[in-house]
């Protein structure tokens, strides 16, 4: 990896984490830029694989679908995984198991990374009261700006530098591992997606028996081979029907 | 109240509206969470406010400096209704200082649950479903579907709701509060979600069971017949027992993690998993 596509890798992962207000705050960089799926296409057209990007991110994103981040708290971190993750998996010609292997610990260095931003932040926030009480108003205003410092410290250099010093040795990591340890990870990553779907499922299913919705989609794709877009119509529609067929029970009554 | 005097301008709440969509997370921190969001976004306007009147705004900005916690895209709506409260106040309604924070405050909650449970439980699950399976080989329609429908749903809805709620005010979270609408969109969400979500989930997680059972002259290969009976079942039946062990069991991600690592560690020393 070149100086320069450390670099920019480092600044659009800062961009793109949860506290970045750059792109329009969290709807053009944590929900967009931030998701591992678009990640993985940014950075696999900074390193020429947009194909590969797009792969390990998709497989990245399998595994944080289900990530809510209620009142602050940070059940896992994403951003540390994407953006160290895919890129250093796509420069060691790694498959996706590797890139979901290392986003493991990744995601716990992220979560410590958010606590520390939000303890020190708290600075500002005195800050910002003290300037208000001394009627420096536009100074006070302008806390949430300066104060992205912490932030921006917090994901630039971890990304940056991680890329640029790592890519080697997760090359010569993954050049030296016995063929054995790699089919069991090629075993074990597969399955981490089932963690990801399942937090995501604990928070829409209100009942066991909307279950059988997920097994629906499920044979929809394992038996039937249908494509994405004919499946969120089906999904669509059955939806509807649901919801007439609910609305005539109302009335009836 | 003159409609004249009102302070409440398009330009003002535009103003506002996008220095809440850049700033509110800005300098997230435990004690007040996005609450300098709040002090950013209406000191932002404080001049169309209170024109020359330099105590005024830091009467305004100073009740401000308290704990402020919400969804920040679907829960827009307070902070919008917040600048709706402030601009009536400016404008000469009779708005009580201490009424403004107490709908801020009782807000916040509800519109956090909402915005959580719709925003990153539901709607983004949803569009990255649909990207992840549109490219399952790296095709570029895949992420470029996510942003496009995302950032084309994200942006009319949020200026909606935020100029909604600087428009009706108080009123505005009633309305929606009350109306059931939440309850419509989240049933039929959830519908397409869960779809979509057993869709990626054939799609993306796979364990292969290889046990092949021989005894004398016949062999059963167990992993072809359960194939040819329901493909992909061994992937189905183990998002059952991580569903269980997660959801009635709560397991922690952790624990999922290392009982997915003995599974792979056994099956590939007794040949029962294959790639």
């Amino acid at each position: 990896m070149t100086l320069l596509q450390a670099l920019i890798i480092g600044l659009l992962g800062w961009m793109s984490s949860i506290y970045s207000p750059v792109l329009v705050g969290g709807l053009g960089g944590w929900y967009t830029l931030g998701r591992p799926l678009v990640s993985g296409m940014v950075i696999g057209l900074i390193l020429g694989d947009v194909k590969t990007g797009i792969i390990l991110g998709a497989a990245i994103q399998s595994l944080y679908i289900g990530l809510v981040t209620p009142g602050g708290s940070m059940p896992s971190d994403v951003n540390f995984a994407a953006w160290i993750g895919i890129p250093l998996a796509l420069v060691a010609g790694a498959g996706t198991e590797y890139a979901l292997a290392i986003s493991v610990p990744l995601s716990l260095l992220g979560v410590a990374a958010v606590y520390t931003t939000v303890a020190i932040n708290l600075y500002f926030v005195h800050r910002q009261d003290a300037l208000i009480d001394a009627g420096k108003l536009d100074k006070a205003i302008n806390i949430p700006v300066v104060g992205q410092i912490t932030n921006f410290v917090i994901r630039f250099f971890p990304i940056f530098l991680i890329n640029y010093f790592g890519a080697d040795f997760a090359t010569k990591m993954i050049n030296i591992m016995p063929e054995w340890l790699t089919n069991i990870l090629q075993m074990f990553a597969p399955m981490l997606p089932l963690i990801g779907f399942t937090l995501l499922l604990k928070m829409i299913v209100k009942k066991k028996f909307d279950l059988i919705y997920f097994v629906f989609g499920f044979f929809l794709v394992a038996v039937m081979n249908l494509d994405m877009i004919s499946i969120v119509i089906l999904g669509a529609l059955l939806a509807y029907v649901l919801y007439k067929a609910n609305n005539n029970k109302e009335v009836s009554l | 109240m003159a409609e004249e005097k009102n302070k409440l301008s398009k330009k003002v709440i535009k103003k506002a509206y996008w220095d809440w969509m850049f700033f509110n997370l800005s300098v997230q921190n435990f004690e007040r969470m996005e609450g300098p969001g709040i002090i950013r976004m209406l000191g932002q306007v404080k001049d169309e406010l209170y024109p020359n009147d330099k105590k005024a705004q830091q009467e305004m900005l100073q009740r401000h400096t308290i704990f402020f916690n919400t969804e920040p895209y679907l829960g827009c709506i307070v902070p919008g209704i917040v600048l709706g409260m402030e601009a009536e106040k400016a404008s000469g309604g009779d708005v009580d200082e201490e009424f403004i924070n107490s709908i801020k405050t009782a807000l916040m909650g509800p519109f956090a649950g909402i915005g959580d449970s719709l925003l990153p439980g539901t709607l983004i699950p949803i569009l990255l479903s649909i990207g992840m399976g549109l490219c399952k080989n790296g095709e570029i329609i895949g992420p470029l579907f996510y942003v496009i429908a995302f950032l084309g749903i994200m942006f009319p809805l949020t200026w909606f709701l935020f100029s909604y709620g600087a428009k009706a005010g108080a009123n505005a979270a009633q309305t929606v509060l009350e109306s059931g609408i939440k309850d419509k969109v989240t049933n039929a969400a959830e519908i397409v979600g869960l779809v979509t979500v057993g869709a990626i989930t054939a799609s993306y997680a796979s364990v292969k069971v290889g046990l092949v059972y021989s005894s004398g002259e016949m062999t059963v290969n167990v992993g072809e017949i359960l194939e040819g009976l329901f493909p992909k079942l061994p992937v189905l039946i183990m998002a059952f027992i991580t569903y269980h062990l997660m959801v009635n069991k709560k397991w922690s991600v952790g624990k999922m993690m290392l009982l997915f690592l003995i599974i792979s560690i056994v099956g590939y020393f007794t040949k029962i998993l294959i790639l």
